[in-house]
């Protein structure tokens, strides 16, 4: 277990030394390192799809993530993965497909970054948001993920409901 | 509604009607639900025309790991005959190019260096010293050459070898980066041409400003490279202290026309719509000119993916790529009318429900144009599907 430990804080050294833009201070691993870690923990995946030098990612990145309430949420409930847009490092689909990391943005139909995608334990999609997000947003999308409402209403419904 | 479809096939037609179309055929032999093929290479060269034989490569996992295949048809067969496994190692993104009179040169990256092999026949050639990957290729007549992106300390820098051939044998005459210092970050996907004169274009990927950039680098002799240029005519910096510049990726060079080369990329300058298809020129004064957006208003709100560009010495160009316009994935093209890139076309076969998208294309000889692409089907699996076009 100690050994298991040392490999994934090393990878995560490794990560954090050739990722492109993650914001600064957060666990963020690579696709396939997550997916492990996630299945191994049972937490949910938070996968931040960004693009090296994405304006707005660095935006979200100084104005949202750096709220210290927020990056305690969510380092403690997820599994942090982050993706590079145009990347061609390789990673593999829950399916056992290989693509590269540009090509995961084919699937999900990525029109913009950053792109912020919540997937189960298993690497299903959840759901996916685009674009500048503020700290509350993040908030309403913790409550949608851990509280199970997305197995009952969309986004759109949940957040109208809410107050 | 209906006026405005009629309108529209109206419009299309003309465009629809420059390339008359074969009847698509299946390449890859071997399909199922967990077998996932790609046609995905530097400069996206994953077919060629050699003599009347037509050679297509790509990658899948159907031995439970992934490897490298080669299928052919010869004109006179009605089918592709079945595939050759290139590697044995694990490997990745294949390219292929024409030798004339049948024969092919193929590359790819394999235990994480980048190979070259001779088909038929030929024995497999390691290119690469260093770890690469991303190795394309490009010829002139007998000048041949290979570029890929090779680990020189942190990052990966562009690598430009020139290859010689007797008979079978391949073998690297002089492999040199094409900049000396070592790089200062990522650089990758290369894209080669070789222009009429002799001359040798390299573009690629390149992070050096902080966020992707596509550049470009020549040499009159293949030896000595210029100092690389940018593609885009965007500059770089970050707009109220934030972000390093706007998203661009995959350049894919053609030789073109007496002395040109054409270069088409994804581009994200408008970043609210996805990556859009993008190309520049040079005429043969071995500059870039300005860019020019390729594909049409109906593709405006829409990411546009591996996009491609071929081009022959008879002056044809034509891009391709694949985008949802329609609801579902299809293979777009638009031709180069000497002033403007024309009206987008789907690719017959490769349009329609369903997933049809990675292309890869080439002009013979004749300036027919064939291509590749993938048609997914989950429950079935994925089909290489091939066909060819000429003019009408």
């Amino acid at each position: 277990m100690k050994l298991i430990k040392m490999l994934l804080t090393a990878g995560c050294l490794w990560a954090g030394a050739v990722l492109a833009d993650p914001p600064k201070g957060y666990p963020f691993v690579g696709y396939d390192a997550g997916l492990a870690a996630a299945r191994a923990s049972g937490k949910p995946i938070f996968m931040y799809f960004g693009r090296y030098g994405c304006a707005w990612c660095d935006h979200t990145n100084k104005k949202t993530f750096s709220d210290a309430a927020l990056k305690k949420l969510y380092t403690e409930n997820y599994e942090l993965v982050y993706v590079d847009a145009e990347s061609g490092k390789r990673l593999t689909l829950p399916s056992g497909e290989r693509i590269t990391e540009a090509e995961l943005g084919v699937r999900l139909q990525a029109f913009a970054t950053p792109l912020f995608v919540y997937l189960t334990p298993q690497g299903d999609k959840i759901v996916q948001i685009p674009g500048f997000k503020t700290v509350q947003d993040f908030r309403d999308y913790d409550r949608y993920v851990r509280g199970g409402h997305y197995k009952r209403k969309t986004l759109l419904e949940f957040l109208g409901g809410k107050s | 509604m209906r006026a405005a479809a009629l309108l529209l096939t109206v419009l299309a037609w003309p465009a629809q009607a420059a390339w008359e179309w074969s009847a698509p055929l299946t390449v890859n032999s071997v399909r199922g639900a967990a077998i996932f093929p790609h046609l995905e290479s530097a400069n996206r060269r994953g077919i060629a025309v050699s003599g009347d034989t037509v050679a297509v490569v790509w990658e899948d996992n159907r031995s439970g790991r992934p490897q490298c295949y080669l299928a052919t048809r010869p004109a006179a067969a009605a089918n592709f005959q079945p595939e050759i496994q290139l590697s044995q190692g694990e490997c990745y993104e294949p390219a292929v190019m024409d030798l004339g009179a049948g024969r092919f040169v193929a590359a790819w990256e394999e235990a994480g260096k980048v190979h070259a092999r001779v088909l038929p026949g030929g024995q497999v050639l390691q290119l690469s010293k260093a770890d690469a990957a991303q190795v394309t290729l490009a010829r002139r007549g007998n000048a041949l050459y290979a570029a890929w992106a090779e680990q020189a300390g942190r990052f990966r820098r562009i690598v430009v070898a020139r290859l010689a051939l007797k008979a079978d044998v391949l073998s690297v005459k002089l492999a040199q980066p094409v900049e000396a210092a070592m790089p200062t970050d990522e650089q990758g996907w290369p894209a080669l041409a070789v222009a009429a004169d002799g001359s040798v274009t390299v573009a690629w990927e390149d992070r050096r400003s902080r966020h992707t950039v596509p550049m470009a680098s020549h040499s009159r002799d293949g030896r000595r490279f210029a100092p690389p240029a940018r593609l885009t005519d965007r500059r770089s910096g970050s707009v109220d202290g934030l972000g390093a510049g706007t998203g661009a990726m995959r350049p894919t060079l053609a030789a073109w026309g007496k002395q040109g080369v054409a270069a088409v990329w994804l581009d994200k300058r408008d970043f609210l719509s996805g990556y859009d298809v993008y190309a520049a020129f040079d005429p043969g004064t071995r500059r870039f000119g300005k860019n020019i957006r390729v594909q049409d208003s109906f593709g405006d709100n829409m990411a546009q993916w591996h996009a491609l560009v071929v081009g022959d010495a008879g002056g044809r160009l034509v891009a391709l790529w694949d985008d949802a316009r329609d609801g579902t994935p299809d293979v777009w093209l638009s031709d180069w009318d000497g002033q403007a890139f024309g009206d987008n076309a789907a690719v017959p076969g490769a349009a329609g429900p369903g997933a049809q998208s990675d292309p890869a294309a080439t002009l013979d000889a004749a300036g027919a144009l064939h291509v590749v692409w993938l048609e997914r089907d989950e429950a079935a699996g994925t089909r290489i599907r091939y066909a060819r076009a000429a003019r009408q």
